[in-house]
C-alpha cells in the first residue's frame, strides 16, 4: 500500500459468545478502491462487512474512515451504502422512493432528490421503471435498483455482500461487469463480500482470502492465484492438484514424486532433506509439450473432457489425481482414456508445501 | 368414481346445514325486523331507531371510542411486536402468552381491579372525571382488544423481512422513528387494519366495561333496547350486523392495494 488507507479496519476480532468468529484482523483499503473478501461459508466475511456497517460491536481493534474512528458510531452516523443478497427494497416504496429514500431522510429538498434519483436510474440504466414497485420487478432489476439507492447518498464507503448469489448464472455475470463499471466511475470504495472466486478474481483491485476468522492473505488477484501466502489460499482459491512428495536435494531444487526426480523447483527456505511436502499444480501450468528446462512425470489418462476452447484431463499418478488444462489443438485429438502419457510443466511454476 | 360420489355429496350436504344455521337465524331477525307495521314490511323499525338521539348519541361516543383504542392500540402494539421480533425473538412466546391474557381474564375483573386502583380516593383519581373514566375505558378496551390486535400484527410482521428492512434503512441514515413509521408500519398496514376493525367490532358491542364505568357507549343502549321493546332491537341487530360486514368489506378492499413482499421471506 502506498496511498494512505481510507478505509481502516485495525486488529479487530469479534467474538459471539465464547466463540471467536473473527481473530485480530488488519485491511487498509485505499480511496476508490474494490476490496473482495474471499473464503468459505462461515468464516467471518459477514461479520466483518457488518462491523464496518456498524450492525455488530468489534470486541477488539478500531475502525477508521477517511481518518475519523466510526468503531462506536451507530449505522446511521457512519454514511455507509449497503447492498444485501437479498435486495432488501422497501416493498411500499416506489423505485424512485426508494433510491430517493437515503436522502429524504437526509432531508434534502424534493428537486435535489428528483435529480439524483433521475441520475441514479440512468446509472443503472432502468429509466423507464421509476414508479414501479419492487415486486414487479425481476431479480436483477431489483438488486440494481438497490445498488442505486445505496449510492445515491454518496457514501464514503460501499459494501456488498454476495449481492449476485440469489441470481442465474448469465445475469450474475453481466451485473458483475456493471457494479464494477459504475464503482469505477464513482469512484466509490467498496468492500465486495463472496464465496465465488470467480467474482473476486474478476472484479477486484485486492482480494482478501479468509479462513476460519482469520485473514490467510491480502494481495491483487494475480498475487492471490500464483503466489499464494499459504497451503488454504491454495487449494480455496483456483483448481489444483495436490502431489505427495519427499525433498531429496535441497540446493538443486529436488523433490521425488513415487521415485521419480523432478529438480529446479523452489524450496521454502526451511525445509531439508528428507521433509515430506505437497506440490501444488494448477491445471494450466501442465502441458501435453515440453519446453527447454520443463521437468516431466508419467501419468494414466483417467478423464477426457472435452470443453471446447479446453480439453480438461484428469490423470493419475500412484494414488493421486491431476487435472491438466490444455486449449484445444484442432490438429491434435485429445489423448484417450487409459493411455500413459508425458506430462511437462515449468518446475518454476509449481509450489512447494511444507505438510 | 361410484365412491367418491357420496363423499361429495356430504361435503355438500355440510356446507348447506353450514348455512342454514347462520343464515337462517338472519333471515328471521331481518324479517321480524321489518315487520313494526301490522301487515306490510316497513322500515319503521330502523327510522324509529336510527331517530332516536339516544341512538345517536351512544354511537357517536362508542365510535370515537373506537377510534382512540385504535390509535392507542397501533402505537403500543406495532412498536412492540417489532421490537420483539427484531430484537427479543426468544420472548417472543412469553409476550404472546401475556397477550392472550385477555380471553381467559373476564373483562369485569379487569374493571373492578381499574376502579379500585384508580377511585377518587387514590393516588391517581381517574374515575372522579368524564375524560379519566373514558381514559380508563379506552385502556379497558385496548386490553380486550389486544390478543387480535397483536396477533394481527405480528403476521403482518412475518411477511417482511425486518431485519435486513431495518439494516437497510439504517444505512441509509434513518433512525427508529422514520423505520417504524416510513418503512415497518406501511408494510403491515393491512394486518393493522384488520386489527383496527376487529377492535372496532369489539369496542361498538362491548358491555360490561362501559357498564361498569358508567359511561354512555353503545353496548349498554343495545342491552337497554332489548330488555324494553320488541322489533328495534331486532333492527339495531341487522345495523351492527351491516357494519361488520362493511368492515370485513373494507379489509379485503384495502388488501388489493397493500404492498407486496417482493420476495418471498422466510420464517425466523
Ligand atoms: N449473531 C451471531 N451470533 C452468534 N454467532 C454468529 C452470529 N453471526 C455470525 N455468527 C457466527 O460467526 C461465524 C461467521 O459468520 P459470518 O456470517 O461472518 O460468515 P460468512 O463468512 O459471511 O459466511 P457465509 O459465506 O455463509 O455468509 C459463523 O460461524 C456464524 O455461525
Ligand atoms: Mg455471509
Amino acid at each position: 500500500m502506498t496511498e494512505t488507507p481510507y478505509l481502516e479496519i485495525a486488529g479487530i476480532s469479534k467474538s459471539f459468545g465464547s466463540t471467536q468468529v473473527v481473530r485480530q484482523a488488519d485491511i487498509s483499503v485505499a480511496r476508490g478502491e474494490f476490496v473482495s473478501f474471499l473464503g468459505p461459508s462461515g468464516c467471518g466475511k459477514t461479520t466483518i462487512l457488518r462491523m464496518v456497517g456498524g450492525f455488530e460491536t468489534p470486541s477488539q481493534g478500531v475502525i477508521r474512515i477517511d481518518g475519523r474512528d466510526v468503531t462506536h458510531l451507530k449505522p446511521s452516523q457512519r454514511n455507509i451504502g449497503m447492498v444485501f443478497q437479498s435486495y432488501a427494497l422497501f416493498p411500499n416504496l416506489t423505485v424512485a422512493g426508494n433510491i430517493g429514500f437515503g436522502l429524504k431522510v437526509a432531508g434534502a429538498s424534493r428537486g435535489e432528490i428528483s435529480s439524483r434519483v433521475e441520475e441514479m436510474l440512468a446509472l443503472i440504466k432502468l429509466p423507464q421503471l421509476a414508479d414501479r414497485y419492487p415486486w414487479q420487478l425481476s431479480g436483477g432489476q431489483q438488486q440494481r435498483v438497490a445498488l442505486a439507492r445505496a449510492i445515491a447518498p454518496r457514501p464514503s464507503v460501499l459494501l456488498l455482500d454476495e449481492p449476485l448469489s440469489a441470481l442465474d448464472a448469465k445475469i450474475r455475470v453481466s451485473l458483475r461487469e456493471e457494479i464494477r463499471a459504475i464503482q469505477r466511475e464513482l469512484g466509490i470504495t467498496t468492500i465486495f463480500v463472496t464465496h465465488d472466486q470467480e467474482e473476486a478474481l474478476s472484479m477486484s483491485d485486492r482480494v482478501m482470502v479468509m479462513n476460519a476468522g482469520r485473514i490467510e492473505q491480502i494481495g491483487t488477484p494475480f498475487e492471490v492465484y500464483n503466489r499464494p501466502a499459504t497451503a488454504f489460499v491454495a487449494s480455496f482459491v483456483g483448481t489444483l492438484s495436490l502431489l505427495e512428495a519427499v525433498v531429496s536435494d535441497r540446493a538443486s531444487g529436488e523433490v521425488r514424486v513415487e521415485g521419480v526426480p523432478l529438480a529446479g523447483l523452489r524450496i521454502p527456505e526451511r525445509l531439508a532433506n528428507g521433509d515430506a511436502v505437497r506440490l501444488a499444480l494448477r491445471p494450466e501450468s501442465l502441458r501435453l509439450d515440453g519446453r527447454d528446462g520443463d521437468q516431466q512425470f508419467e501419468a494414466r489418462v483417467t478423464v477426457v473432457d472435452f470443453l471446447g476452447s479446453v480439453i480438461r484431463i484428469r490423470l493419475q499418478l500412484g494414488g493421486t489425481r491431476i487435472s491438466l488444462d490444455s486449449f484445444n489443438d484442432p490438429t491434435r485429438p485429445p489423448p484417450s482414456v487409459d493411455e500413459t502419457m508425458q506430462v511437462h510443466f515449468d518446475p518454476q511454476s509449481v509450489l512447494v508445501l511444507a505438510d | 368414481m361410484t365412491r367418491l360420489l357420496p363423499k361429495r355429496l356430504w361435503s355438500w350436504a355440510a356446507l348447506l346445514f353450514g348455512l342454514a344455521y347462520f343464515i337462517l337465524p338472519l333471515i328471521g331477525m331481518t324479517e321480524f325486523s321489518l315487520k313494526m307495521r301490522r301487515g306490510v314490511y316497513s322500515f319503521d323499525a330502523y327510522v324509529k331507531v336510527l331517530e332516536d338521539p339516544k341512538f345517536q348519541e351512544t354511537f357517536s361516543f362508542s365510535v370515537f371510542m373506537a377510534l382512540f383504542t385504535i390509535v392507542f392500540g397501533v402505537l403500543l402494539v406495532v412498536p412492540t411486536a417489532y421490537w420483539v421480533r427484531l430484537k427479543l425473538p426468544r420472548l417472543r412466546p412469553y409476550i404472546e402468552f401475556v397477550t392472550l391474557l385477555p380471553l381467559v381474564i373476564p373483562a369485569i375483573v379487569i374493571v373492578f381491579g381499574y376502579i379500585r386502583l384508580y377511585n377518587t380516593s387514590s393516588w391517581l383519581p381517574l374515575t372522579g372525571t368524564a375524560a379519566g373514566t373514558n381514559l380508563l375505558l379506552m385502556f379497558g378496551y385496548a386490553t380486550l382488544s389486544l390478543p387480535y390486535m397483536y396477533r394481527a400484527v405480528d403476521t403482518g410482521l412475518r411477511t417482511i423481512d425486518i431485519a435486513t428492512l431495518t439494516e437497510a434503512a439504517q444505512s441509509l441514515g434513518a433512525g427508529w422513528g422514520t423505520i417504524l413509521g416510513r418503512i415497518i408500519l406501511p408494510n403491515v398496514l393491512v394486518a393493522v387494519l384488520s386489527g383496527a376493525f376487529v377492535t372496532f367490532a369489539i369496542v361498538l358491542g362491548e358491555f360490561t366495561m362501559a357498564a361498569l364505568l358508567n359511561r354512555p357507549a353503545f353496548g349498554p343502549y343495545m342491552q337497554l333496547l332489548g330488555a324494553n321493546r320488541a322489533y328495534e332491537p331486532a333492527a339495531l341487530a341487522v345495523i351492527a350486523f351491516g357494519i361488520t360486514w362493511g368492515c370485513i368489506a373494507i379489509i379485503q378492499l384495502v388488501a388489493r392495494f397493500a404492498p407486496k413482499p417482493a420476495t418471498p421471506v422466510k420464517d425466523l
